[in-house]
């Protein structure tokens, strides 16, 4: 039957369950290292060879909020609130609105093609496939022109432009997969279009929806260069914070940067774990055969 | 009354015609067939009448207004898809509801009639389930309950069998006659299947290559075929269709030897000598000749192949070097075998006559 997809999985047997686990392990050593080093204290994170067993501290937490230059004296903000609130800010907004406008438009090219569709989904793919270094003088200088630089609204407004074209591509895919006897079935039973969209269309693609989501928040959280060149001080993320930490003049603080590298770690879990039931689903979208 | 008008449909897709002038009319409260191959045009009718699909031509009037054009919603319509196109996100009650909601009735009264018709269709155990927990037959009729909840006045049903298997189709088409019978509604049934449309229709259109071929009751389709195409079409196993030559006169040069006083033999009156024509005989129409009986068409034939079916027995025949088919009663079957000859007699008075260059009767 069309949408049937009951199957049975089949366990997989000790010797394969191990070998995954090691592998699993290799990959994931690197984020558990990190872990524990924003867990030591400055004395265990120099030590030769690695400890692996330490008494545990949240000094290194601590101070990725507030530092005390000199000892006995009060404590300084460090600003590093300000920057994940600004990371969560702006990724969640551009990723929003990127999802917003984009969906619309992938629903619009799905299904009200346009004379030479393919072609402007060829030109939208070509705005992503360019290496963004290229164009970064140009840009720099336009935001700086337009007052933009610097601003929420410009770094927003970047961010949603950069997520817009694989937002429409993959939106537009997970639209084309649907049966469009479906939505002639709503028509007939009295939706007009545009409940045909909301009540229809969308929640047959709610896990697209969160597999582009998460596509779109991962890459935005970790963007750099645009951030570094277009934020101020007021609107700076954290990778750019981070890496400044980097360039202190008291050498690199690892077990600080550590402990930043954690709490920056903690949003995308949770995104993953939450979203992560219409995630596989999501992935898994086209390879299914209906 | 005509409940349903279609006029000179015409549609293509680019440069595929799927309708070229497609016309019936069916009856109000009519359970209307429209029997055709694939790709005949069946789905793109139905889709037409619908609302659904944008004719380059023709009209389609319902319950006395032209409905070309109108849009899709209101049109007091309900289609049962080929696939059944439920909402796979909605459980198997909120796809019942959905066409009531779209209509903003009130909860208890959405509740009331999704009981009933759940009831109906022995769905109750199911509503709580999505449609891919539920199995083929119970998809099949919470569509069917969605097309029904609304008390449409037409229903439209695109081969709504095919999916299912032997034995589901068996009962579903019982249901469906039943249905149409307690609900009082017109349908337009459109089936490949032979045996749903003179099972079931009151009347079939006979559709090909977008076009209406001929519309009848399923007797006088079967009894009178219009063509060839139509004769083969229609009662299984298939007519046999055997060459022969006009001979003057009415009368008619087949491998069974000269026939006249046929059906048809006025009609080829007007015939010169020469014509290749098609003698057209079913497979029920032949039965094994009584020893000492006379019949005007009789032929020594000898058993080829066997072919069991329970409670008939399909029998191929060659005489000479033309082969046909024999339907026998199980009963009758047994005291035959393969490679046995013996006399067989047509029934003259059903033999059919086509033209073999246009397929068309000639009666
Ligand atoms: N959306 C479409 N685009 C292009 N051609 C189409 C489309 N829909 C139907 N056709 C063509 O129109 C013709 C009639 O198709 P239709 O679906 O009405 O046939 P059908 O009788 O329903 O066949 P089936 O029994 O296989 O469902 C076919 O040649 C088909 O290929
Ligand atoms: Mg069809």
């Amino acid at each position: 039957m069309a949408w049937r997809k009951r199957r049975e999985i089949g366990k997989a047997g000790w010797g394969w369950t191990g070998f995954a686990g090691i592998i699993s392990f290799i990959y994931f050593f690197p984020v558990l290292w990190i872990i524990l080093t924003a867990f030591k204290s400055n004395a265990d994170v120099l030590s030769v060879p690695p400890k692996f067993l330490f008494t545990p501290t949240l000094e290194n937490f601590v101070s990725v909020f507030r530092r005390s230059y000199i000892p006995g004296q009060a404590a300084v903000d460090t600003g590093f609130d300000l920057f994940f609130f600004n990371s969560i800010y702006i990724a969640g907004t551009s990723v929003a609105l990127a999802l917003v406008i984009g969906t619309l438009a992938a629903y619009g090219f799905s299904r009200y093609p346009l004379r030479g569709n393919d072609t402007y989904m060829f030109i939208i793919l070509t705005t992503r496939m360019l290496p963004p270094i290229i164009v970064i003088i140009p840009i720099f200088l336009m935001f700086r022109l337009a007052g933009l630089s610097g601003t929420y609204t410009g770094i927003i407004a970047l961010y949603t432009a950069f997520n817009l074209p694989f937002t429409i591509w993959m939106m537009k895919s997970f639209f084309d997969e649907l049966a469009p006897d479906i939505e002639d079935a709503g028509r007939l039973d009295g939706s007009s279009e545009r409940r045909v969209f909301f009540k229809i269309c969308l929640p047959q693609v709610r896990a697209g929806l969160a597999a582009t989501a998460v596509f779109g928040l991962i890459l935005t959280w970790n963007e750099f260069l645009f951030a570094l060149l277009l934020t101020g001080i007021d609107t700076r993320t954290i990778p750019v914070a981070m890496a400044q930490t980097i360039g202190g003049d008291i050498g690199v603080r690892w077990g600080l940067l550590a402990a930043i590298e954690t709490l920056f770690l903690i949003p995308v879990i949770v995104v993953v774990f939450a979203l992560q039931k219409h995630l596989l689903r999501g992935v898994t979208f086209g390879t299914i055969k209906r | 009354m005509s409940a349903l008008i279609l006029q000179d449909l015409v549609k293509s897709y680019g440069s595929v015609p799927a309708l070229n002038g497609v016309s019936f009319e069916v009856g109000q409260g009519e359970f209307f067939c429209l029997l055709g191959p694939s790709a005949a045009g069946k789905t793109t009718t139905l889709r037409a009448v619908a609302g659904l699909e944008k004719l380059d031509s023709g009209t389609i009037t319902f319950a006395g207004r032209d409905q070309t054009g109108l849009p899709v919603q209101g049109r007091d319509i309900a289609m049962i898809f080929q696939s059944f196109a439920l909402y796979p996100h909605m459980s198997a009650y909120d796809n019942l509801a959905y066409p009531l909601r779209e209509q903003k009735l009130p909860r208890a009264q959405i509740r009331q009639r999704v009981g009933e018709i759940a009831e109906m269709l022995r769905l109750s155990h199911v509503l709580a389930r999505k449609p891919d927990t539920l199995s083929g037959g119970e998809q099949q009729r919470v569509a069917i309950g969605r097309a029904l909840i609304r008390r449409p006045r037409l229903l439209l049903l695109d081969e709504p069998l095919t999916n299912l298997d032997a034995k589901l189709r068996h009962e579903t088409r019982a249901e469906f006659k039943r249905l149409h019978r307690e609900l009082d509604m017109t349908l337009l049934y459109a089936t490949p299947d032979q045996l749903e449309a003179l099972t079931m229709g009151n009347r079939i259109a006979v559709l090909r290559a977008g076009k209406v071929v001929q519309v009848g009751t399923p007797d006088e389709l079967y009894d009178g075929p219009v063509d060839r195409f139509v004769g083969a079409l229609i009662g299984a196993p298939a007519m046999n269709l055997v060459t022969a030559t006009s001979a003057g006169a009415g009368a008619l040069e087949t491998g069974f030897g000269r026939l006249d006083n046929g059906p048809w033999s006025q009609a080829l009156g007007g015939f010169g000598r020469g014509e290749s024509l098609l003698l057209g005989f079913r497979p029920h129409d032949i039965s094994p000749l009584e020893p000492g009986a006379a019949a005007p068409l009789t032929v020594q034939a000898k058993i080829h192949l066997t072919e069991p079916l329970g409670d008939i027995t399909v029998l191929d025949l060659r005489a000479g070097d033309t082969t046909f088919k024999m339907v026998l009663p199980e009963e009758k079957a047994v005291a035959y075998a393969v490679g046995d000859e013996f006399d067989v007699s047509i029934a003259l008075e059903r033999t059919h006559l086509f033209a073999a260059a246009t397929g068309t009767a000639i009666r």
